[in-house]
């Protein structure tokens, strides 16, 4: 370890500039991992509300009962009755949806979502209620809160929680998913319904739903489910749980694919900067090569010195560049924090991730240098100038 | 008793088409306690000798037995700890780490020996003070003069208390105070704890002042003359 340290700093100005190199790229990956970590808790709290439940649609065209305003297609509550009748089915809640505030970020944007609640609840499967209870058959008035939009709002249970100027009482309060649901308020449909056609007025139509979300009785087939609902009914998009997986994984396909080209990018220009000096270093201690070599150093002990050398750099390098960029994301969270935004999350993999990958980086750019060191001959390594 | 033992030892490089028989058929036997210098002109083969009697190098035939090992057929690996634990090496250029104090020089051998640190530091202490240097222990080879530069390689090659210290040109840097000092050093070093040293120098002065010279010419022993 001495060695290590102190051969090097021996080039101060030329270890910096490699080390600089590596910063550079770790810190962009550390930044960009933080991104994808919260894209993925995202993605994860979005799965927890579709699990196990179907997701009915109007198609774009020929829509059993359509009704068109402003770019968008609705559905009648009736379609949802008719998908009822579907054997295997359990219940079929109709939605409506009215955006509270636009998102911000990365952030999901706070919804109103009206719904018709299954008479024995059991709407979120996958998302417990930290207080309260869910909305049930005939609720009226009441409201289910996602934990953001609760701490934001200061909600309690039971207390009055007031949305789109209609004030609910708070029946419960969902545990914390991460995903976009904890800024939405659920509410019974015919409230949901009624702001949404406040918003629109030149909506006349009182049943619209803008979705339908089926929950199949237990022990049936889903995957078939969705195929017969989108036979059986006209003018629907059945979007199956493993449909709907699949749709929300090329989300971050693209961010991962970033994340990727950032990768190779560090690898490349760390590589070659961790290897130039490397090979400088070898090459400017030949003789004290040859000299260790003489007084009893093995082959290993020359490889693992070198090698360690590397790895140090990386390791350092990997370091200040995953603290540069988490003094970054932290800052950037800051920012947006007022606005209960979060764009980065901090995971252990966020953290661990780019210091191994530029430790890793290095030694492996090392080796090559520290073979050649290690295999020099003592005697031609000791006539050095 | 013999500490080191050569037989028929030939080391031959190609150059090309050209053959240089460095050493050549070699027989020599060094006594434990000997303080002998092994002289000639450049080109004779003697620093050749020294790094083959080192395990610096292996021969191209012939043998050579250290300390009761023969080292003909050994592996780099077996080399190394040969001479980690059997010889001890003085250079002419001190060929000391710049990154290291004294101490730490003094040290390094210990290291490859897997000495514990303590023990290490007592023991390289210990061969500082033996070579007169016991203050400038915490003091980089930048700060040393060449003398005393020598002075810590000469602690470096005893600490591990070797059968055989090997000097290549030890005062070839030094002016010539200095290589009285080092000299009158190794052989009272000789003289006080029996060190075996064997000196390849081309410097007359340096050699009298060993008990045996051994004069060599085109790989050959040309004379072999105690020093009365």
């Amino acid at each position: 370890m001495t060695f290590i340290f102190r051969n090097m700093w021996r080039r101060k100005g030329r270890t910096f500039l490699t080390i600089f190199g590596i910063v550079v790229g770790i810190f962009a990956l550390t930044v960009l991992g933080g991104m994808t970590a919260r894209m993925d808790q995202q993605v994860k709290g979005m799965k927890g509300f579709i699990t196990g439940k179907i997701s009915v649609a109007p198609e774009d065209s020929g829509a059993h009962v359509r009704m068109r305003g402003g770019g968008s297609s609705y559905m009648d509550l009736s379609t949802a009755r008719a998908i009822e009748k579907i054997p295997g089915v359990q219940t079929a809640s109709g939605m409506v949806m009215v955006q509270l505030k636009s998102a911000e970020g990365l952030s999901a944007p706070q919804m109103l979502v009206g719904y018709e609640p299954p008479a024995d609840g059991g709407m979120f499967k996958d998302i417990k209620m930290s207080q309260g209870r869910e909305l049930k058959a005939g609720d009226t008035d009441k409201a289910v809160v996602g934990s953001v939009l609760a701490t934001q709002e200061r909600s309690k249970v039971g207390g009055p929680i007031t949305l789109k100027g209609k004030t609910y009482e708070v029946a419960g309060i969902m545990d914390a998913t991460l995903g976009p649901t904890d800024a939405w308020a659920f509410v019974p449909y015919q409230d949901g319904l009624n702001t949404f056609l406040a918003a629109n007025p030149f909506i006349k139509d009182v049943q619209l739903v803008q979705s339908i979300t089926v929950l199949p009785k237990p022990g049936a087939d889903i995957e078939a489910l969705a195929g017969t609902i989108q036979k059986d009914i006209p003018g629907v998009k059945t979007t199956s749980p493993v449909q709907a997986e699949k749709q929300i994984s090329q989300m971050t396909t693209i961010f991962s694919a970033i994340i990727l080209g950032i990768a190779f990018i560090a690898l490349f220009v760390g590589g070659l900067s961790v290897i130039n000096t490397m090979i400088m270093s070898v090459s400017e201690r030949r003789r004290e090569i040859g000299l260790k070599k003489a007084i009893g150093a093995t082959t290993s002990t020359i490889l693992r010195e070198y090698l360690g050398e590397a790895a140090m750099i990386g390791l350092f390098a990997g370091a200040v560049g995953m603290l540069a960029g988490l003094l970054a994301i932290s800052a950037l969270n800051r920012a947006t924090h007022a606005n209960n935004v979060v764009i980065f999350a901090v995971t252990s993999t966020v953290i661990l991730g780019p210091v191994i990958f530029a430790t890793i980086l290095a030694s492996l750019a090392g080796l090559f240098p520290a073979l050649r060191a290690a295999r020099l001959n003592p005697v031609d390594a000791l006539k050095e100038e | 008793m013999s500490i080191v033992t050569t037989e028929a030892l030939t080391k031959i490089y190609k150059m090309g088409d050209t053959t240089i028989n460095a050493v050549d058929g070699l027989d020599l036997s060094i006594d434990k306690g000997e303080f002998l210098s092994i002289m000639g002109p450049s080109g004779s083969g003697k620093t050749t000798l020294l790094h083959l009697l080192g395990c610096l190098d292996v021969p191209t035939a012939g043998k050579v037995n250290i300390d009761g090992v023969e080292t003909g057929d050994l592996s780099g690996a077996a080399l190394a700890s040969i001479r980690r634990e059997k010889v001890g090496f003085i250079f002419q250029e001190y060929n000391l780490l710049p990154v290291l104090s004294a101490v730490e020089n003094v040290e390094l051998p210990l290291r490859y020996l897997k000495v514990k640190p303590a023990e290490r530091r007592r023991r390289a202490l210990e061969a500082l003070e033996k070579v007169g240097l016991s203050d400038r222990a915490r003091n980089r080879p930048s700060q040393l003069s060449g003398g005393e530069a020598q002075r810590v390689a000469i602690a470096r090659a005893l600490v591990t208390e070797p059968a055989l210290v090997l000097a290549d040109e030890p005062t070839g840097e030094l002016d010539t105070t200095n290589t009285v000092r080092i000299m009158d050093l190794v052989r009272d070093l000789n003289r006080d704890f029996q060190q075996t040293f064997a000196i390849v120098t081309h410097d007359p002065m340096v050699a009298e002042r060993t008990r045996r010279i051994i004069s060599i010419r085109d790989g050959k022993i040309e004379s072999d003359k105690a020093v009365a």
